[in-house]
């Protein structure tokens, strides 16, 4: 799955494109191969968008998550036979190993099949070529699901191989013999090995006939054994029948992959349908698992969701054992986002840009509802992305600056644009000033989005409209402990971070003071900045 | 005497199903040793699985071109190694499939039909080898693995369902003394023992460095100096015999050295072999076998 210039580095980091990427991926190598060619929808593409979505959520809706762990199971120990079938289809001959991995995606196939049965959507993989090459490879199953290149296959293997098998108890009987014979002339219980060392002190008189120096030392001589003519030729009779069976085993061997390769378009379709199916099936649990639903894709350029989440953010807050508050936004040209610090402007940009991104995949989005159309960018720009960096000779401001203008410069098709905090760090006037030929601009490009700030007046003067986080219900005490944990949870218990549209565009609440007393910051420096407020 | 079927029994004797075979160099005889040891098991009817931490069973050493023992398996025996080194005759039953890479492609497990020359390539890592050992318990009953000094890690998996046996030889000194010095620090390091929980302790997390014992010796620590398994004290040598010699040096999971192999011949010098071994012996205090000569050392 890669943006294809849906997100520039900056906007992949900010919407945690990695995290979409890690919880949609499927498990098998088929998969893996379908998955990476994966690109967003773009606009006109709205119907293949939606079906793809609708999909998704049918599998979901058809396959509960023990049959989708099952089948993700399956395609996940699943050998990967691609390398097999392509090299049947070049006239290879191939090994024992390769039928065994052909013998096991077959087997896979008929185990998707088996789950994936009555699913409506969901086309059998199975197919001529799978079924046909599973038969012939049948006869050398042994076990459950192991291979060998059996007799069953041609009846001049099991005579090649009770003749081989006489041929080596022959040369193993005048082999031990021999050995035994000179084990015995050197009192020793036996001989292992093709070296042996015979001490000084055992020696005999004469070594033993088919005995050979290959060093001799003070107390001891190094041996080898020879064999004599009776075993030689007993060698030569094991080896004569050793060939036959390799011969025998080559022309099974020939006959079994000339059957892959009549097959192999087949197998190759196969494969293709059950990497078709992993993709969908990782979709589909992604979906079940995070309660996604199907988006309506719609051609004009809006996005509208109740109950919205930001998923990465809010498994996050899980793992703490907290809650992501969801939310409701409906855009359909550049607002306004005002509220106060930690109040969640940031999540509710973040929010947008992930579930659009997900519509923009044909994903089902993690929202109760929603409507969404299609981008040919997600433009990022502020908090969280490159511009922050810091070092280099450009200063805050200037970095963004340069971001804007890189954005605008690119982004001559359908844009959907989420910027943070933009000119926050220069003088509220001209920052002011700045958001507000930006709005104009973004407007008059037809452009989607939401633009986050703490300045009042903006949504006014651009004459868009405005969009605040409902903000503080009473802060409570700042924790005697002073601890951050027990701050934070305060916060949360006393923020509310939805979403609303307001008409009042005057002065912006951030709520900072309180904040900053809640954080600990000393009582009589936020008494002070009260009064100053006065 | 049959050294190979000795070994075995002191295996045996010891209710484990696993042997490791590590050296203290390379061709000090393990990998004769474990020839020796599979023909006993083969002959006393036990299923055998194999699998080297390395390459074996080549006739010619492809790193300096050193003729090696050949690995001639029989019937019924179960093998992990890499799927580009299995011959193309005589067929094998292929038992499963894995993906644990080497240069010479993944391991795959095969139950050899017809007796033949093989070669052995293991898993490269040391949770390789475990899985892979792991894999060939399921087929059998004693799994050997043929080992390599500077694998060690893969050794402290075996737990205790795994004996080990110690190869040294003329190959891994100049002299004899330094073939047993290396063979003394190898036993020392393996056999250190469970550390006592009622006693003060200076846990290791990680490897014990040759700077970490430097600086415990320094500081005269007289507490257990304890360690996961042996395999995590990093010092060979002098300097092992050294820190043994200073530190309690103990461990959370021991391993179980049952006896030592002696290889008196190498390409480049030999020893006088009961000279070797009764030194082995005396340096160890394990039982000790000569694979050439074919006898214990007293």
């Amino acid at each position: 799955m890669k943006t294809h210039g849906l997100l520039d580095a900056s906007g992949a980091g900010a919407l945690e494109f990695a995290w979409l990427i890690d919880a949609t991926a499927p498990v098998s190598e088929y998969g893996a191969h379908i998955f990476a060619g994966l690109q967003p929808y773009r606009p006109g593409e709205e119907s293949f968008a939606h079906a793809r979505a609708h999909r998704i959520a049918s599998t979901a809706a058809h396959l509960d998550t023990p049959k989708l762990d099952a089948l993700r199971d399956v395609m996940r120990n699943m050998p990967d036979a691609n390398g097999a079938i392509a090299l049947a289809s070049m006239g290879e001959s191939l090994g024992d190993v390769a039928f065994l991995e052909l013998q096991r995606f077959c087997d896979a196939v008929v185990r998707v099949d088996a789950l994936t049965a009555g699913v409506a959507g969901i086309e059998p993989v199975a197919n001529v070529a799978t079924r046909n090459v599973a038969r012939e490879l049948e006869r050398g199953r042994t076990g459950k699901f192991a291979f060998y290149l059996s007799d069953a296959f041609d009846p001049s293997l099991q005579t090649a191989r009770t003749r081989l098998a006489a041929a080596t108890a022959e040369f193993d009987a005048v082999r031990g013999r021999a050995v035994e014979a000179i084990a015995r002339q050197l009192g020793r219980d036996d001989i292992s090995g093709e070296e042996f060392i015979v001490m000084r002190t055992d020696l005999p008189a004469t070594l033993p006939l088919g005995v050979r120096v290959l060093r001799e030392a003070a107390t001891y001589v190094l041996c080898a054994l020879e064999f004599d003519e009776a075993t030689q030729a007993a060698l030569q009779r094991r080896d004569a029948a050793a060939d036959a069976v390799a011969a025998a085993e080559e022309a099974v061997r020939v006959h079994l992959s000339g059957i892959v390769r009549s097959h192999a378009a087949g197998l190759d379709a196969a494969a293709t349908a059950l990497g078709e199916l992993d993709v969908l099936v990782a979709a589909a649990r992604f979906t079940s698992s995070y309660g996604c639903t199907v988006a309506r894709i719609v051609a004009e350029p809006t996005l509208a969701f109740t109950s919205g989440r930001f998923l990465p953010l809010a498994r996050e807050l899980e793992t703490q054992g907290r809650t992501f508050t969801p939310i409701d936004v409906t855009l359909h040209d550049v607002a306004v986002l005002t509220g106060p610090n930690m109040g969640g402007k940031s999540v509710c940009l973040r929010t947008c840009g992930f579930i659009a991104l997900c519509a923009a995949f044909g994903l089902p989005v993690p929202a109760t509802t929603a409507q969404s159309g299609l981008f040919d960018e997600i433009g990022w720009l502020g908090i969280g992305s490159d511009a922050e960096r810091p070092g280099g000779l450009l200063s805050s401001f200037a970095k963004e600056v340069v971001r804007l203008r890189e954005l605008l410069e690119r982004a001559t098709g359908r844009l959907f644009v989420l910027v943070d905090e933009f000119a926050r760090t220069t003088t509220p006037h001209e920052g002011k000033a700045l958001i507000v030929a930006l709005l104009e601009v973004l407007r008059d490009r037809g452009a989607c989005g939401l633009i986050a700030t703490h300045l009042a007046g903006v949504a006014n003067a651009a004459g868009v409209r405005h969009f605040a986080v409902r903000g503080l219900r009473g802060i409570s005490q700042a924790p005697p402990t002073g601890d951050l944990q027990a701050a934070l949870t305060a916060l949360a218990a006393s923020m509310d971070y939805t979403i609303a549209l307001v008409s009042d565009d005057g002065a912006a609440r951030s709520d900072a003071l309180a904040l900053a007393a809640l954080l600990g910051l000393d009582a009589g420096l936020i008494a002070s900045a009260y009064e100053h407020l006065k | 005497m049959r050294v190979g079927a000795a070994i075995l029994d002191l295996v045996r004797a010891d209710g484990t199903a696993r042997i490791f075979i590590v050296g203290t160099g390379k061709n000090v005889g393990k990998t004769v040793t474990m020839r020796a040891v599979y023909e006993a098991a083969c002959d006393a009817g036990l299923r055998v699985g194999l699998m080297s931490i390395g390459r074996d069973g080549e006739a010619v050493d492809v790193s300096d071109a050193t003729p090696k023992p050949r690995l001639r398996f029989r019937p019924g025996t179960v093998i992990a190694t890499a799927r580009n080194v299995l011959p193309r005759f005589p067929a094998l039953e292929m038992l499963g499939l894995s993906s644990l890479a080497t240069a010479a492609g993944t391991i795959v497990y095969a139950r050899v039909a017809q007796s033949a020359f093989y070669e052995l390539v293991g898993p490269p890592t040391a949770s390789g080898v475990r899985e892979a050992a792991a894999v060939l318990s399921e087929h059998t009953d004693l799994t050997i693995v043929d080992g390599a000094v500077d694998r060690l890690a893969a050794v402290a998996g075996g737990g205790d369902d795994s004996s080990i046996v110690v190869a040294s030889g003329a190959a891994a000194g100049g002299t004899v003394r330094e073939a047993v010095d290396g063979v003394r620090a190898l036993v020392e390091r393996l056999r250190i023992e469970r550390f006592d929980p009622a006693a003060e302790a200076v846990r290791i997390d990680g490897a014990l460095t040759p700077a970490m014992a430097a600086r415990l010796i320094a500081q005269h620590e007289q507490r257990q100096i304890v360690v996961r398994d042996p395999t995590q004290i990093a010092l060979t040598g002098k300097a092992a015999s050294h820190a043994f010699s200073r530190l309690r040096l103990r461990c959370e999971r021991p391993l179980r050295v049952v006896a030592a192999t002696v290889a008196s011949i190498s390409q480049q010098h030999s020893f006088e072999p009961r000279e070797l071994a009764r030194a082995v012996v005396d340096a160890t205090g394990l039982p000790t076998f000569d694979v050439y000569v074919g006898e214990r050392a007293r």
